[in-house]
């Protein structure tokens, strides 16, 4: 006998077969044994016996022909199989019996499972997307000298030394202006060199990729395709005009692509590289054979070689040479910020807290069931069945409620991924996440599936049959007084953990409500913000001079407006951009360097009283802060603190040390304000005039009007449009710009706070349940007390007091539980919110009390009605 | 292993394996029929027979059991194992 995998295979299929046969083969194997004896009796009958001596000889002979047919069929059986699915089809019967109960364990679980999964599903989308195209565990992203894109002249060097089977190189940063008619707005472009499609081997829903050489071909993104070109099925071939140049439609990606950037970032349209200054990002697929540490060596050297050919002054490409695969945890410690990963470990965290109460709340059903069913169990414990078939069956009904509990989950969780599919982020940048159902959430489900089925069933499965068969075949158990049993110690429980989760929901609404009042330190109620993307091929050429007289244009045109009180130009629109610098500055007053890290931003003259920003000594810059004039600066409040101290920097100078740097005249100190997110703590500043640089081409205004903003947007794109109606606009009001500021705060309060629903809802129905089931267990004790003269009163206190003592413990241990596990969420509040709000701790007691409250009505009034002469009869 | 043997010789239904171990081991050998049947469909599962409904002697419909290669293979194999053990019990006993 082999002990082959291949075998054994054969067996299980011969088996499963069979399974499927099972009737025919009994009705058969009966055949067979008749055929048999009665061969046998035919014998007989020919040495001489009667036929129908003979037949009973044979059938002696054969002995039981059951257990022939048992031990027969016992070759073929797979005996777990067969009883888990008898186990099933019982607890189905059962189920179908009470589906008052099963609808509520199905309910609590799908609440849980559902939870689960999509924050499951969420999280492996968003953190570990798999990119679409052929085999991408053998594509690598490269980076030169710890630079994340590097220039194409290093591209074209690199993919010469012919090192990989394919190099693709990208900009996912870039935008485009698509100009249709007389309107004109902005894609989020990725730009590509013409080997990208081939070598990543990106599959296409209709057309092909960008093709070796070509410049004029475009590809779009499914929701460009059809958003805006209604998804035109002949598109393909069709002229589009982008930052002034007119590119053929090669191609429509599919819906569901994912980028090779990860993390749901898609650009909207894809365009060739056109320019040799491009800087892209390296992508290369291995060869066969080639490991990372053996690409990275062979990086090495080839940087080296640049180096030697194009040195950069402050640094060397082959210093910091890395080379990561795209998918998985490898991309993930490289490219993510760890506050993001932890946002998601902490909502797995707590969608675990969730299922763990759904799974109470069934376990505390089960138990329930448990001790009404103990007769049943008992006289099956005595009529010999194994205790350990009473658990396998017990446990086989909670496995049942909770595959119904995952299917009603995953449906919630399409629901949900349906839903998401239309969010769209308030993030400059395409950001779209592909949440799709996949073979890792499957996984993940079945094994919440199993994982649920045992915290909810072992218990009580444990429970029902510790019991001593004859004291409980002798009478059904009396229900004593006895109210701290195991279910009250789950629901306490319960009770507990949904403060923690509710008052973490609390606590981050507080948090998004102040977010939302918070003053950033600038006006945002009569301000708004106007985005001018010009087509750079317009500009570069006539040098920056064109650029600066558009500039001084529309800026004028924008200040001549009605009701406009001041407009500036800004290199950053405040918690829109961003920009860190952190560098050694000195000052004439001391010649130590002082290291310092601070926001930066350009702006140009009116700036500060645009925003009301107060300037509070010196000035803010004027029209003739520019290139060639003398080098100034202004700081902020904390800037001057921390490097002048207490003294007034105006008159000053300060030199930041990085090469080339002029020392400029401090010519302001201006009020502190929120630079990027609202929650950041109190950031240093230094601004410098708009005009003392390159200019880029986008242009950012901020306007000042004295009405209400909204009204001012229509006639200031019109303005911008007339000047040069190439550039793309876009307008809006500062405080619908927040978006990306509240984000943080927005997302969190919304999936806290819904957890903490969550929970509240499953703690409150688990609860309800305890307080009903004991009422009902106590209805005799009751009638007992009212015939012996208690009022209505009395009982209702009875009751009262019971779900008090639940509460009050669950309340006291969430507490103190919650004053733990908050402390770290401190990492993602707004200053002036701690961790432990006091508001949100009232808040949650508050609406845990009137929930309790709610949950105990019913049944403390079940209890007032009991009759005690029926209650008694019943005895 | 004999039912293997029995059939090597061609395709038989169960009553006439048994009957057919009986006489060639002259009486000796009963197989027990409560037994003979599990035995069969273990077999069958190994892969060692096959089974198929045909028409017996009597004109009665039964079931004939083939050996397939496997089953060749195996009655080899082990015939090979018991003509060792054979020689082994007797060379224990003719020289102990």
């Amino acid at each position: 006998m082999s002990f082959l995998p291949v075998q054994y295979l054969k067996e299980l299929w011969l088996r499963l077969r069979w399974l499927s046969g099972r009737s025919r083969f009994h009705s058969e194997l009966g055949d067979e044994i008749a055929f048999h004896m009665e061969s046998r009796a035919d014998e007989l009958e020919q040495s001489g016996l009667p036929r129908a001596e003979a037949l009973l000889v044979a059938r002696r002979e054969f002995g039981s022909r059951l257990k022939a047919a048992e031990d027969t069929s016992g070759a073929w059986q797979i005996r777990w199989l067969e009883d888990l699915l008898s186990d099933l089809r019982y607890a189905a019967r059962a189920f179908r019996r009470n589906p008052a109960f099963a609808a509520t364990a199905v309910f609590c679980l799908a609440l849980g499972i559902g939870a689960n999964t999509t924050i499951f599903n969420i999280t492996t989308s968003f953190l570990f997307s798999e990119p679409s195209c052929r085999d991408s565990a053998s594509l690598i992203s490269i980076s030169e000298g710890g630079n994340s894109s590097s220039p194409l002249a290093d591209y074209k060097f690199l993919k010469d030394a012919n090192v990989f089977a394919g190099m693709a190189g990208i900009n996912f940063e870039r935008e485009v202006n698509w100009r249709q008619g007389d309107s004109t707005r902005r894609f989020y472009a990725g730009m590509v060199t013409d080997d990208f499609f081939s070598t990543l081997d990106i599959p296409f829903h209709l057309g092909r990729g960008i093709a070796q050489g070509e410049t004029d071909t475009a590809v779009l993104s499914e929701r460009i395709w059809r958003s805006v070109f209604g998804a035109d099925p002949a598109i393909l071939g069709h002229k589009i005009i982008l930052d002034s140049r007119v590119y053929t439609i090669a191609g429509i990606l599919p819906e569901n692509h994912r980028s090779v950037a990860g993390f749901g970032i898609s650009p909207e349209v894809y365009v060739p590289v056109i320019h040799d200054d491009e800087y892209v990002q390296f992508y290369a697929r291995l060869p066969k054979g080639m490991n990372a540490g053996v690409a990275r060596e062979r990086l090495r050297s080839i940087f080296a070689q640049i180096d030697a050919i194009r040195p950069k002054q402050d640094w060397k490409r082959a210093d910091q040479v890395t080379v990561t695969g795209v998918t998985g945890f490898d991309m993930l410690n490289q490219q993510m910020p760890g506050a993001v990963t932890a946002f998601f470990l902490m909502l797995l965290i707590v969608v675990g807290l969730v299922l763990l109460l759904a799974c109470t709340n069934v376990a505390s059903l089960l138990l329930a069931r448990a001790s009404s069913r103990s007769h049943e169990l008992t006289i099956r414990l005595s009529l010999g069945a194994s205790r350990q078939r009473i658990i396998r069956h017990l446990l086989a009904e909670s496995l049942l409620l909770s595959m119904l509990g995952a299917l009603a989950g995953l449906a919630l969780n399409l629901a949900c991924a349906r839903l998401l599919k239309n969010l769209v982020l308030p993030i400059p940048a395409p950001l779209r996440v592909v949440v799709l159902p996949d073979w890792r959430l499957m996984l993940y489900s079945l094994g919440i599936v199993f994982l649920s089925a045992l915290l909810c069933g072992l218990l009580p499965a444990l429970r029902a049959v510790r019991k001593d068969v004859n004291t409980a075949l002798k009478q059904e158990e009396r229900h004593t007084a006895r109210t701290w049993n195991l279910r009250s110690l789950l629901v306490a429980g319960q009770i507990a953990v949904s403060i923690v989760l509710l008052a973490a929901g609390f606590l981050f609404l507080h948090n998004l409500l102040r977010a939302t009042a918070m003053n950033p330190g600038f006006n945002i109620s009569h301000t708004l913000w106007a985005y001018m993307r010009l087509v750079p091929d317009q500009y570069k050429d006539a040098g920056q001079a064109k650029q600066t007289s558009l500039i001084h244009t529309v800026l004028d045109r924008i200040r001549a407006l009605p009701g406009v009180e001041s407009a500036a130009v800004t290199a950053r629109v405040p918690l829109n951009d961003n920009c860190v610098d952190e560098i050694g500055v000195r000052t004439d007053l001391s010649a130590t360097l002082v290291p310092v890290r601070y926001q930066c931003n350009d702006v140009g003259a009116d700036f500060f009283r645009t925003l009301s920003i107060p300037v509070l000594s010196g000035r803010e810059f004027s029209s003739t802060d520019r290139r060639g004039a003398q080098a100034v600066t202004v700081v902020n409040e904390s800037f001057a603190r921390e490097v002048f101290g207490n003294i007034n920097p105006v008159g000053h100078t300060l030199t930041l040390d990085f090469n080339g740097a002029k020392t400029r005249l401090v010519v302001g100190v201006v009020g502190d304000s929120k630079y990027f997110t609202l929650s950041e703590k109190q950031q240093l500043a230094v601004y410098e005039p708009y005009f003392s640089k390159d200019e880029p081409v986008n242009v950012k205004f901020v306007v000042r009007t004295v009405s209400s903003p909204a009204a001012y947007v229509k006639a200031i794109s019109d303005e911008m449009g007339r000047l040069d109606s190439s550039a793309a606009v876009e307008i809006k009001p500062m405080s619908e710009g927040l978006g990306l500021a509240l984000l943080p705060s927005r997302a969190a309060a919304v999936m806290l706070g819904t957890m903490g629903l969550l929970a509240l809802t499953l703690a409150s129905i688990g609860l309800y349940g305890v307080l009903l089931y004991s009422v009902s267990r106590r209805t005799r004790e009751i009638g007992l007390r009212m015939a012996l003269g208690a009022t209505q009163s009395d009982v209702l206190r009875i009751v009262l007091r019971h779900s008090l003592a639940l509460v009050g413990s669950g309340v006291a241990t969430g507490l103190v539980l919650a004053f733990f596990a908050m402390r770290p969420l401190a990492f993602f509040l707004v200053p002036g919110i701690s961790a432990l709000d006091s508001t949100a701790f009232l808040a949650v007691i508050a609406v845990l009390g009137a929930v309790a409250l709610v949950a105990t009505l019913a049944p403390a009034l079940r209890a007032v009605r009991v009759d005690p002469m029926v209650a008694l009869r019943y005895e | 292993m004999l039912v293997l043997r029995t059939l090597a010789a061609g395709p038989l239904h169960g009553y006439a394996i048994s009957r057919r171990i009986k006489q060639c081991s002259a009486n000796v050998l009963d197989v027990e029929e409560g037994s003979l049947y599990p035995a069969l469909n273990r077999m069958l599962l190994k892969g060692w027979l096959r089974a198929e409904w045909g028409i017996s002697d009597t004109n009665r419909k039964a079931r004939f059991y083939r050996l397939t290669k496997d089953g060749e293979k195996q009655l080899a194999a082990e015939a090979e194992e018991f003509k060792k053990l054979i020689t082994a019990i007797q060379l224990v006993m003719k020289t102990a």
